[in-house]
């Protein structure tokens, strides 16, 4: 094994174990989550869809199933259980949007275990996870019709996104809806800061699920994150002292 | 009792393909690598496999809104339309034969490149809205970089070689050679962690996008 091979493993297995021990010390240790005012925002606008017959709309991106950019698709999923539960009260629950095949039947596996785990197999339709279009700008171009037809009063975008994104938002935005939106690109993330009523900057699109209550390891890897984060920035410094002495 | 067998079962195939995976890319045994790549492979084709389900899951909501005659329901059977006639296209003439080619480069790519244009003019309204709805220092920020940045990037309507435009330049490079990409750097750090997190969420079986 090389040593870059070695130095990835340790890396993991010290993330692995800071977020089973945060995990398993929540109940001594309680962890307080930082005030996100878009999450904050997200929840009220959640109850007030369930209460106006309104529906939630999830896109979890254009990003495909293989590869790096399915992680913050992946934390949407997680997302989608806790939404899925909190509009199984409503007329109309929420539906997910995405650019890719594999994701779509993702999104519909999470629906329908949700919907069998409170007991509302019969709000499942196949149609609720669907996917608008497989290239990022058809995918956008499929938005606007869905919103309407679905009478959409959230629109949520927690996904890989490339350029599309700023369209995938505003769409949102000349539809009246509550727009919150995240990406683990950069740039996108530079145009839903633009474009977007709540933008999620740098890891809050995958801090998700943890704000959404999702489960005490959501929080505790929130926490091993914060963790390993600083040891890097100790790091980082401790570099740049020694190469500046040396 | 058969759910929760099943959901172990689906939960130990998710943990033992990841583990594999992930161990490919840190261990040199060929065996772990071989085993690695097959599965990647796998994982490409049941995408592609995943890619026609989808397709039918669109064709099926369009369907549905024509047969209704919900609104918009032409758009609808215009999307269906063109589904079939490319597909059909497609698989008898292949997807370089010139017909597939010219819908590509005649319809698609200039609808798609006309979305791109939307684009730029939905960036300029929104830099207005982001003044009009935050009204704080990020936002302020936020435009003046902008504003910035684009003067710096503009052809320069006075020539090239004024003092004004040489300063300009050098603003614009050294706000996205210091502090973009400084700033850039950290938020990749960010999702890079973030990422990692999910991704050992779904070993550990915490999040199981694969149902039960």
């Amino acid at each position: 094994m090389s040593a870059e091979g070695l130095q990835g493993l340790l890396a993991l297995g010290a993330f692995l174990a800071l977020t089973i021990g945060f995990a398993a010390l929540n109940s001594r240790w309680p962890i307080k989550l930082r005030h996100i005012s878009a999450f904050e925002a997200l929840n009220k606008a959640i109850e007030r869809a369930v209460e106006g017959g309104e529906r939630v709309h999830l896109s979890l991106g254009t990003g495909s199933v293989v590869g790096s950019e399915s992680a913050p698709a992946l934390a949407g999923l997680a997302a989608l259980s806790r939404i899925a539960r909190a509009t199984s009260m409503s007329d109309r629950p929420v539906v997910v949007s995405t650019g890719d095949g594999a994701m779509a039947i993702l999104a519909r596996d999470t629906l329908r275990t949700t919907y069998d785990e409170v007991n509302a197999s019969e709000l499942y339709e196949p149609t609720a996870g669907r996917l608008l279009g497989p290239t990022p700008f058809s995918y956008a171009a499929g938005l606007p019709s869905m919103l309407r037809d679905e009478q959409v009063s959230v629109h949520m975008l927690n996904g890989s996104f490339g350029y599309e994104a700023g369209l995938a938002a505003d769409f949102g935005e000349r539809a009246h809806n509550f727009v919150i939106a995240g990406s683990d690109d950069v740039q996108s993330q530079a145009l839903l800061y633009a474009v977007a009523q709540e933008p999620l900057i740098g890891e809050e699109v995958f801090a998700t699920p943890a704000y959404l209550d999702a489960g005490a390891v959501h929080k505790a890897s929130l926490r091993a994150q914060d963790a390993i984060r600083f040891i890097i920035l100790a790091l980082i410094v401790l570099g740049v002292v020694i190469e500046t002495i040396t | 009792m058969r759910l929760i067998r099943l959901s172990a079962i689906w939960a130990a195939i998710a943990l033992g393909v990841g583990l594999f995976v992930l161990l490919g890319y840190f261990v040199d045994l060929e065996f772990v690598t071989g085993l690695r790549i097959l599965f990647m492979q796998w994982a490409v084709l049941l995408a592609a496999a995943a890619l026609l389900v989808g397709l039918v899951n669109l064709a099926a909501v369009h369907w549905r809104k024509v047969s209704l005659s919900d609104e918009g329901w032409l758009y609808s059977g215009v999307l269906i339309l063109a589904l079939l006639v490319t597909l059909i296209l497609a698989v008898f003439f292949g997807p370089d034969a010139p017909i597939s080619l010219f819908i590509f480069n005649n319809l698609q790519l200039p609808l798609e490149s006309s979305l791109m244009a939307i684009m730029s003019v939905t960036l300029l309204l929104a830099g207005f809205r982001v003044v009009a709805r935050r009204r704080d220092l990020f936002s302020l920020l936020f435009l003046l970089v902008t504003l910035l940045v684009l003067l710096g990037t503009a052809p320069a309507l006075g020539g090239t070689e004024s003092g004004t435009v040489a300063s300009l330049r050098e603003l614009r490079n050294w706000i996205s050679q210091v502090w973009a990409a400084g700033g850039a750097r950290g938020i990749l750090l960010g999702v890079a962690l973030g990422a990692t997190a999910t991704g050992l969420r779904v070993l550990m079986a915490v999040d199981r996008p694969y149902g039960s």
